[in-house]
């Protein structure tokens, strides 16, 4: 189930006593929608709710992509949310910003709505237990630095339980 | 004094109905048209300065646009 | 020899202080474009045809944006206006003879035609920049500088607007503050109000330079109505004091009877007006209160643009703007885009058509035919297209027409038969060129 970690600020967490859990899977039978948190347990997640028209995503997803590179074998999976209500404007974008990272789609922004995404882009970094460390709103390039740092940190927690 | 009165009045009352409106709007995921540049409230800046200025200089009246919001919302 | 007459682009257009708040300087604040420049240029070109103004105007809007959403802008525009305008006197069955502004030579006007001052060339260039930036995640802040330079007139002016986005961005509620102050030293001095016209080389009816000053304060409210629909709406207040007259206009004198001018010697040996006239005279405060409103609204990819703005003051003036414009996307990079303006304003408390000799002086007066009652439309049409570099070009046509009524009342005598009021015909035509990311 969800737990709260315990640096999560209070926030953050009163905003998540709500939350429902986020531990269910939809199926979409032609775009890559399914998102199971369960199948990532073990495993750092940042979850980037993207769209086509949000300019501050031509900035994160090649700062996504240096992260994907950099920590892939640390164990960091990077999920892009892609939330375009065209598709093929979505693959426009990956077109002139390709992703090395997994990309899925929710058009119907059901899994927005579970993660109650307030701002576009948003990101949320989940440990390997499966909690959300913190969320992140909207991108900044002065804040990259500070950004992988909380990467690191916790990759590196939990690190002996798996 | 009435015309004053009047544009008083009927401002506060939109102001106020308007910014009251909190179950208005879109989820900010949804803003993919707002983000097009022909839904901004002034596309051309450019353009919307030189008929001000001409309907400014031919004109008793001038000005009352011109601000944000709108957009794609994002950062 | 006549002396040129260096005409003021201001006295001719009223310049400098328009827009003080708004859309002057800088680009939509389009979410966090990419960092680099980008240029917005535009070529004008307005005539009002029968020697009137024309007016070349060339503009240049460059955009730096920076990492993180801030952005510098800087304006640049040049002007360059030749033409005549009304003056303020009436038509009559004869010709007329009147002195420059400057005092130094006089012009004639031949008969049944309404006086138009008649302007030689002038230049004008404005200088503004725009600072832009986010405070915080969910405020906004725009300062900026502006000014224009003619040989007659100086303007400059400081603005600042504060955004603060609520309900996740579907609300925004905006302040902005504008002040400016002008100065004005048309050629031979800025006229004592009420002033007689003189004869050539008399400047005793002038004084110095003067000035204004101008506050604007406004707010606003930006709504987001659905996926598709966008509405703002704005209150201004705006409060000019100082020396508000127009230095080049003024009013005839004329019989109380046959409403024709009063006749005038100019004094021996000497060069000046065949009839009597006198400078303007207006308050030298002015209060305006504007409320505007406007609506986008997306259909399968046109747009619909219309606002509405009326305005009230307290020199008598009431106004309503209505503009619509209807965006028609042709397939993946053009568009047509026509548009309509209709505007109607009433005339000021103190606008007199003439003096009447022998009737005391009002306390204000001004003939300028811009503080008359008039209705104007405004139809044209644009087509804009993308490049395949990715850069835009649009080219407009507009055609600009005003139809005014000297107050009824007001009239005397043979100025009931004749057309007081100056009816004006423009076309406006612009190409503008839009490069850079």
């Amino acid at each position: 189930m969800f737990r709260i970690s315990n640096s999560v600020p209070t926030s953050v967490r009163i905003l998540f006593v709500f939350l429902l859990a986020p531990l269910f899977l939809f199926t979409d039978s032609s775009a890559d929608t399914s998102f199971d948190l369960q199948d990532y347990r073990g495993k750092v997640v940042v979850l980037d709710f993207w769209a086509s028209w949000c300019v501050p995503c031509r900035r994160s997803f090649p700062w996504m992509n240096e992260m994907h590179e950099k920590y892939g074998d640390d164990g960091l999976v990077i999920v892009g949310v892609n939330m375009d209500a065209e598709p093929q404007e979505a693959q426009a974008f990956l077109d002139e910003f390709p992703a090395k990272f997994r990309i899925i789609e929710d058009a119907n922004g059901e899994l927005a709505k579970e993660f109650d995404v307030i701002a576009m882009p948003s990101s949320y970094v989940i440990d390997r237990n499966g909690d959300v460390v913190q969320r992140h709103l909207g991108f900044k390039v002065k804040r990259q630095e500070e950004y992988e740092s909380l990467i690191q940190s916790v990759l590196a927690r939990n690190q002996k339980e798996f | 004094m009435r015309g004053l009165a009047k544009t008083l009045f009927l401002s506060q009352l939109l102001i106020f109905a308007l910014a009251g409106c909190n179950s208005m709007g879109v989820e900010p995921w949804e803003r993919d048209v707002l983000a097009k540049e022909e839904m901004q409230l002034t596309v051309d800046p450019v353009e919307a300065g030189l008929d001000d200025h001409i309907y400014f200089s031919k004109e008793a009246s001038s000005g009352g646009r011109g601000f944000g919001g709108g957009g794609c919302g994002c950062n | 020899m006549a002396t040129k007459k260096r005409k003021s682009v201001a006295a001719s257009l009223a310049t400098a202080t328009c827009s003080l708040l708004g859309n002057a300087a800088t680009e939509p604040v389009q979410a966090q474009e990419e960092p680099g420049w980008d240029f917005n240029t535009a070529l004008l070109y307005y005539d009002e045809g029968d020697g009137r103004v024309q007016d070349i105007s060339f503009n240049v809007l460059a955009n730096r944006t920076f990492v993180d959403d801030r952005s510098l802008s800087l304006t640049f525009v040049f002007d360059s206006l030749t033409g005549a305008t009304p003056v303020g006197a009436v038509p009559f069955s004869g010709p007329q003879t009147l002195t420059r502004a400057s005092g130094g030579s006089t012009y004639n006007v031949p008969a049944n035609e309404i006086p138009l001052d008649d302007t030689f060339l002038d230049t004008r260039y404005a200088l503004a920049v725009n600072w832009q930036q986010p405070l915080g995640r969910l405020y906004s802040l725009n300062a900026g500088l502006s000014s224009s330079f003619e040989y007659d007139y100086t303007h400059i002016g400081a603005n600042v607007e504060l955004s603060r986005d609520f309900n996740q961005r579907n609300t925004t509620v905006s302040l902005g503050l504008a002040i400016a102050n002008d100065d004005m030293d048309p050629e031979g001095g800025a006229p004592i109000p009420f002033a007689p016209m003189l004869d050539v080389g008399d400047l005793s009816n002038k004084a110095g330079d003067e000035s204004k000053d101008v506050v604007d304060v406004k707010i606003g409210v930006t709504q987001v109505i659905n996926r598709n629909f966008l509405v703002q709406l704005n209150y201004s207040f705006s409060d000019s004091s100082g020396y508000l007259n127009d230095p080049y206009k003024i009013l005839s004198l004329v019989d109380a009877v046959t409403g024709d001018p009063i006749p005038r010697t100019p004094a021996p040996g000497a060069e000046g007006p065949l009839h009597e006239y006198a400078f303007e005279h207006r308050p030298d405060s002015r209060t305006k209160h504007s409320l505007y409103g406007q609506g986008k609204y997306y259909m399968s990819g046109k747009v619909l643009d219309l606002s509405y703005r009326f305005m009230t003051d307290d020199w008598g003036i009431d106004s309503h703007t209505l503009d619509l414009h209807f965006r028609w996307p042709v397939g993946e990079s053009s568009y047509f885009e026509p548009h309509l303006r209709f505007y109607t304003q009433s005339h000021a408390d103190f606008y007199r058509v003439s003096l009447v000799d022998g009737v005391p002086l009002p306390t204000y007066a001004s003939a300028d035919y811009r503080l008359g009652e008039f209705d104007a439309l405004t139809v044209g049409l644009k087509y804009g297209w993308k490049l395949a570099s990715g850069n835009e070009m649009s080219a407009r046509i507009e055609f600009y027409n005003q139809e005014g009524d000297a107050p009824r009342n007001q009239l005397i005598g043979n100025q009931l038969t004749r057309e007081m009021y100056p009816d004006m015909d423009a076309i406006i035509a612009q190409f503008s060129y839009r490069f850079g990311k």
